[in-house]
């Protein structure tokens, strides 16, 4: 239990705040910013979720209402499908900030998501957007080192701490009263957190991730609340601890991510977008073109299908010879797409990967991979819905391709382009567009997303663990 | 030390560095007894008051307080003893009301509010300060703050570093009349001060410090205030 000497210090740590404007100012801005950051981000992410789920709709409704068409034309006509966000992504949006959450499905090609966030503003946008993860994982670790900097040092400086510990109060009464004095300030950064996870965890969210997701930016809180008060203890001087306090913050919430990135990328390099589509074409171009059935490439298809059916000529296939090239060609080409999506993404996955070794070097990095992973919005995530979007894409156009094999005439459709009544003719009925699959994306099950964030769960006591030493340290040490 | 002796130095040493900062004090003061340790900057006044207040350490010796070694005590010694520092470093930013208050309840003991006014008033703080931030008060009000702050602790013994010092003379009579009846009324004093005069004045016995040690004593006959010429001459090195 708290002694009372530590909780009149912790009082008065409280009262000289609260009639110092400057901390008072801190802490309204600190909390006014968290929990406008965080209603901007659920309206916008409810905004954007019944925007997305009447887009599905729309975009659904619109393709089963086209008329009756050629099927190849069905594939260009495309579809979009999009993924709900998961409900802690309103405080923790992770790489869906940038990778988006829609994907246009489209034959012969792999698209890849769009509409996120950033891809829509400015570029100025990046350094504006304020969500609520930024505002726990980058500033509010600031505001607590403005507010405590000079917590013990101030009393070292003014000549009150001889005075405190000769009334009897240990040198550990005097730290922890400070101490939880911070923590307390700290926690009106994480009220807001709390707020939103409680919302959330009437969300459809899983309650034991929830909590854990709470109690991973508590200990955060608290970890920084322990080295600021570590530092000031440690210090003779106020502006020493600030100095230092504020190189620590440099390093840790703005330097070392990006250099864990930079390292990532040097490790893992990964070939542009440009680079990587010329490629794709390359390679796509080997395989023929399946619009044209008298490619090179099909003539083995060609005769193994004649002798299949024991005909003399394509003409009197049983089937679309156009449909099935398209078929045969698309499920050649999806190879190769996949190969290269395949590899981009586990290029993206290790560079994620040793970016988040960083952890063991920054408890922001720590605690931005627990988060991304147990909300459901990391790279992991990501790629498994590139990865089903791509299983529905084939379903898409291969179920149109079996449209255009068994219900579309090939002669009428090789007559398609000598006339504008011929190509009135070549089409099907617009009953065969029903070849839309349902698409539900979910995140990853509870346990699998806790199991993932173990590690970084570790990253983050080992961090605590190291503060509370310091704190040690500096308690030793303090001396008036 | 004698069993009515209340502060002691026993054969105290302090070294810092390989540096001899108070070298084989030996001393006591009994109860009721105001003593003064003179000295002139850099003597190890300061040393001895830390060393006594628990906030250093002795590298020999023992330094004791109502029979508890300090090194040993730390915690219950702080406890026993009220301290008023130099320059009086209270909170700016509070009132010297709210200053007890704090104080008062880091220190554990509980007071009522006619309790702390009787000491502000004993102190003669002017009431209308009371309530103001200590922004506003002169070096006199807040040492009087302080005081009153030594005198509802209770403590059998207090220690005061430089205690007239950037007092007005009219504020230094009124300071060592409390002492004198804190003293009467059983506190046993301690204070380090290079005024002469002031010490002369309050103190019933007066030992120099010089680099570190003992050099001589003065001890008051009587009610006759100690020799002010004398006291001085063997402080500036004439004797």
């Amino acid at each position: 239990m708290m002694s009372n000497t530590i909780k009149t210090i912790c009082a008065e740590q409280w009262r000289y705040w609260l009639r110092t404007k400057v901390a008072t100012t801190v802490l309204i801005l600190g909390s006014v910013l968290t929990l406008a950051a965080l209603v901007v981000n659920a309206f916008h992410i409810e905004e954007a979720a019944h925007a997305r789920e009447n887009l599905q709709h729309e975009a659904e409704e619109r393709f089963l209402s086209q008329p009756d068409k050629h099927p190849h034309r069905m594939v260009h006509y495309g579809h979009y499908v999009f993924r709900t966000p998961t409900p802690l992504s309103v405080i923790e949006p992770g790489v869906d900030t940038y990778t988006g959450n829609a994907i246009f499905l489209e034959g012969h090609r792999q698209n890849s998501a769009m509409f996120a966030e950033q891809r829509q503003s400015a570029g100025l946008t990046r350094f504006s957007s304020l969500t609520p993860s930024f505002l726990a994982l980058v500033l509010a670790p600031l505001f607590i080192i403005l507010i405590g900097y000079g917590s013990v040092s101030r009393e070292r400086e003014a000549g009150t701490l001889t005075l405190l510990l000769t009334q009897g109060a240990s040198r550990w009464q005097l730290v922890l009263g400070k101490l939880v004095a911070l923590m307390l300030a700290s926690s009106i950064f994480l009220l807001p957190l709390l707020l939103a996870c409680l919302y959330v965890a009437f969300s459809n969210e899983s309650a034991l991730v929830v909590t854990l997701f709470c109690l991973g930016y508590a200990l955060y809180f608290l970890l920084w609340a322990v080295v600021v008060t570590a530092c000031s203890t440690l210090f003779e001087k106020s502006s020493a601890s600030f100095t230092v306090l504020i190189v620590i913050w440099m390093s840790a919430c703005i330097l070392l991510p990006r250099m864990g990135s930079s390292v990532a990328t040097s490790v893992e390099p990964s070939i542009g977008k440009l680079e990587a589509d010329f490629k794709v074409e390359e390679k796509l171009r080997n395989l023929g073109d399946g619009h044209d059935v008298n490619d090179p490439a099909f003539v083995k298809l060609k005769q193994e299908l004649l002798d299949k059916y024991n005909v003399n000529s394509v003409d009197d296939l049983p089937v679309n010879f156009r449909g099935i090239v398209a078929q045969y060609s698309e499920q050649r080409q999806a190879v190769v797409i996949n190969e290269f999506a395949e590899s981009r993404m586990q290029e993206e996955l290790a560079q994620a990967r040793i970016a988040r070794q960083f952890g063991w070097l920054s408890p922001t990095v720590a605690l931005r991979s627990f988060s991304t992973l147990l909300a459901g919005t990391s790279i992991e995530t990501h790629h498994r819905f590139l990865r089903e979007a791509e299983i529905l894409r084939m379903q898409f156009v291969q179920g149109l391709n079996k449209v255009h094999v068994e219900k579309l005439d090939y002669k009428l459709d090789m007559n398609r382009n000598s006339s504008e009544e011929a190509a009135d003719k070549a089409v099907v009925e617009a009953s065969n567009w029903a070849v839309l699959s349902e698409f539900s994306f979910q995140p990853e099950a509870p346990m699998a997303r806790l199991s993932s964030a173990a590690m970084y769960c570790l990253q983050l006591l080992l961090w605590v663990g190291v503060a509370a030493l310091l704190l040690k340290l500096a308690v030793r040490r303090l001396n008036p | 030390m004698t069993s009515k002796s209340v502060i002691s130095a026993s054969e105290l040493s302090v070294r810092i560095d390989q540096r001899t900062i108070l070298d084989n004090l030996n001393f006591e003061v009994g109860k009721g007894e105001v003593f003064a340790l003179l000295g002139g900057n850099g003597a190890g006044k300061s040393t001895t008051l830390k060393t006594f207040l628990g906030l250093m350490k002795p590298s020999t010796g023992t330094a004791s307080v109502m029979g508890m070694s300090v090194a040993e005590n730390t915690n219950e010694v702080q406890k026993s003893v009220a301290y008023l520092p130099e320059s009086v470093t209270l909170y700016g930013h509070l009132s010297g009301y709210e200053n007890i208050r704090y104080f008062l309840s880091v220190a554990g003991v509980e007071k009522t509010d006619d309790a702390i006014h009787e000491a502000l008033n004993k102190v003669a703080l002017q009431e209308n300060a009371w309530h103001n931030t200590l922004s506003n008060y002169s070096k006199g009000m807040r040492q009087k703050t302080a005081i009153a702050l030594a005198i509802l602790r209770n403590a059998p013994v207090l220690f005061l570093d430089e205690p007239t010092s950037g007092l007005d003379p009219a504020a230094i009579d009124e300071f060592n009349s409390l002492v004198s009846e804190l003293a009467n009324n059983g506190a046993t004093i301690f204070m380090v001060t290079h005024d002469v005069y002031g010490a002369c004045q309050v103190a019933h016995r007066i030992v120099l410090l010089s680099n570190g040690k003992l050099t001589g004593s003065f001890e008051r006959v009587g009610d006759t205030p100690i020799d002010t010429e004398a006291v001085h001459a063997a402080f500036a090195g004439r004797k």
